[in-house]
């Protein structure tokens, strides 16, 4: 019975096993319909929560700033990078992180802008970013010994929550994200893929498992950065539905 | 009442929080502070307590106990680490502490939780009493960054008794704190009298009751009359608009019956103000929240120009609704406004003075402006993203960071 539905194969994994080893047994019971149904992979929408933590590195010129930079921890690298898409998503805000904030207020625009340009979406491993952000620094900073106002490094202290919201089809997937807040989002489309360090997101990569290739590829082709995390969400919906 | 909330943000926090809370089922929860009565700390105690109780977290509130003379040392040791400038502690006011301490280690009954948040130098002290297992967080509204050295050394030793600490934004943390150190901004309530809608007709009515003309525009700053707070130079950067633009002035506040600074402060914005009758000085009760709301809707620019601010939550208030702010370059009031964004951020009465007129002029940017920093308050200042925190903190804490 299990070789018959070997086609299925490629969607199980991320099934409960207990379950799937049951199906076999009652699938005379269940339509072909239902015996599918419960052998799709099923997407399990979670969140991120955010609170702060200051590190107690405070540094005030771009010498110490360059050391701590180096010395930091991802969680550091990523409250710094990320916090803006994460909380100010939806203002047109100059920069796009807090350590070019910092570098245009301490007269640094060269290092503010070019900082604030780094592709956090294309980026898969913050180690990469990092060892960018030290390349920048140590090509075009200047005025190392300046003192300048300080600059606080903190870190995220995240979690990462299970929102019991399960889709095993496209019809489910669609009132899933209608359901989940725009931090589910960020989770899937941005924090998952460097914690997998994969260039495609997590809706995308289910949608591919379940066939919706082309739905997957405009998921996946999303601009992240030119839109609130509000756009976001109906452009996926906009996507699923078309 | 969680509920009520939902109206306000997105509609997915709701479900994180819940999750986030089961986690935590079972755990039981005190706050420890000073009253239950005025100030910031109790008003948000009010409301974040029993919204930790309907997410199924147990949660308590207890006030410390003690006298004229204790209160009367707590205050100097809280202006000691605010403001250094002053009368050092004396050998009595220590005795004075302790022995209050010790007493309120009998009332203070901690021992049945797994939490305990003490907030603000008063209950400090209790942290001795922490019981193998219990997490102690001292959650500090004050800036002790630069505090009486003397004062701070005194305390230093309570406060790396506690597990971890939480202050506004880094810039208030003393060096030397050696516990976790969360940063957690304040937060206001969107249902609170403060800050809840309100019909046009009450809005006219307070305006009328002060003679504050509603078909000009009207310059707002709301804050306690202090030196700090810079009513002179709000004055100042006023008289500066008024050279070019038509507008009133409005310095909405209040001093406490003991502050007799306060007091003075008052009688010499009310010399300073002359003889102008657009400039509007509102000594007003403390509960009146309803009008400083009222005040607020109608202004139509926000003006907050301290010289040293707390973190200066009148700012979000004013955010939220709808309001352009123009706003001191220092502490929490940079941590509100976004420079250009949501207001504008200042470092001089000129300045102040050219972004007031800059709003004055410009409706469609004051919109815009408004816009934003209501969704800024929306997404950061309201007292669910606090309530979030607090069980972020509690989480790590007790199931590892």
């Amino acid at each position: 019975m299990e070789a018959e539905l070997s086609f299925l194969a490629p969607f199980v994994y991320t099934f409960k096993a207990e379950v799937r080893s049951l199906v076999p047994l009652f699938q005379h019971l269940l339509s072909p319909f239902e015996v599918y149904h419960y052998y799709m992979p099923e997407f399990r929408f979670m969140s991120e929560l955010w609170t702060a933590q200051y590190t107690g590195v405070k540094v005030s010129t771009l010498g110490s700033f360059l050391k701590a930079l180096k010395e930091a921890d991802d969680d550091t690298i990523y409250y710094h990078l990320y916090r803006n898409m994460f909380e100010y998503h939806f203002l047109p805000t100059d920069y796009w992180n807090s350590f070019s904030y910092w570098f245009a207020e301490n007269g640094f625009p060269v290092l503010a802008e070019k900082f604030s340009a780094l592709d956090l979406i294309e980026c898969v491993c913050l180690a990469d970013i990092r060892e960018e952000m030290v390349r920048i620094l140590e090509r075009e900073g200047h005025s190392f010994d300046k003192i300048c106002k300080p600059f606080y490094f903190i870190r995220a202290v995240r979690r990462t929550v299970d929102l019991g919201v399960v889709a095993r089809d496209l019809n489910e997937f669609r009132e899933g994200i209608k359901k989940v807040g725009i931090h589910s989002l960020f989770y899937h489309l941005v924090t998952s893929r460097l914690v997998h360090c994969s260039p495609v997101n997590d809706f995308s990569r289910w949608l591919m498992e379940i066939g919706e290739e082309k739905k997957a590829q405009e998921i996946n082709r999303i601009d992240l950065i030119s839109h609130s995390l509000y756009r976001l969400k109906d452009r996926i919906l906009e996507i699923l539905e078309s | 009442m969680l509920e009520e909330y939902a109206r306000y943000i997105d509609k997915g926090i709701l479900r994180e929080l819940e999750s986030l809370a089961r986690d935590l089922k079972g755990i039981k929860v005190l706050h420890v502070n000073s009253t239950k009565l005025g100030g910031g700390v109790a008003e948000i105690l009010h409301r974040l307590v029993p919204l930790m109780n309907e997410l199924g977290i147990e949660c308590h509130w207890e006030v410390i106990r003690g006298d004229e003379e204790f209160f009367r040392v707590t205050k100097k040791i809280h202006n000691l680490l605010h403001m250094p400038e002053g009368k050092p502690l004396s050998h009595e006011d220590i005795l004075t502490y302790l022995r209050y301490t010790f007493e309120n280690l009998s009332h203070v009954d901690t021992d049945p939780y797994d939490v305990v948040v003490v907030h603000d130098p008063q209950p400090m002290g209790l942290v001795i009493k922490r019981k193998k297992g219990q997490r102690w967080i001292w959650r500090c509204h004050i800036d002790v960054s630069s505090p009486d050295e003397e004062t701070w050394k005194f305390l230093e030793t309570f406060v790396n008794s506690y597990d971890a600490a939480i202050f506004h934004i880094p810039e208030f943390v003393r060096e030397g704190v050696r516990i976790p150190t969360f940063v957690i901004p304040p937060s206001i309530d969107p249902l609170h009298d403060k800050n809840r809608e309100l019909e046009d007709g009450f809005i006219k009515s307070v305006l009328e009751r002060f003679s504050i003309d509603p078909e000009r525009p009207i310059v707002l700053q709301v804050s306690r009359f202090d030196r700090l707070k810079d009513p002179f130079g709000v004055m100042e950067a006023y008289r500066i608009v008024k050279r070019r633009l038509d507008c009133q002035l409005v310095l909405a506040g209040s001093f406490a019956s003991d502050d007799p600074e306060g007091e003075e402060v008052y009688r010499e914005v009310l010399e300073a103000r002359g003889d102008d009758p657009d400039i509007h000085i509102l000594n007003l009760p403390p509960d009146s929240h309803l009008e400083i709301n009222a005040l607020q809707r109608s202004a139509t620019v926000v003006v907050h120009k301290p010289i040293r601010e707390g973190f200066g939550l009148v700012v979000s208030e004013g955010m939220w609704k709808g309001k352009p702010v123009v706003g001191s370059n220092i502490g929490g009031v940079r941590r509100q406004v976004i420079h250009g964004v949501t207001g504008y951020l200042v470092s001089s009465t000129e300045g102040a003075a050219f972004r007031i007129k800059q709003l004055l002029v410009d409706e469609d940017l004051r919109r815009r402006l408004g816009e934003s920093a209501r969704e800024r308050v929306r997404h950061s200042f309201l007292i669910i993203r606090h309530l979030k925190d607090y069980l972020m903190v509690f989480h790590t804490l007790l199931k590892g960071g």
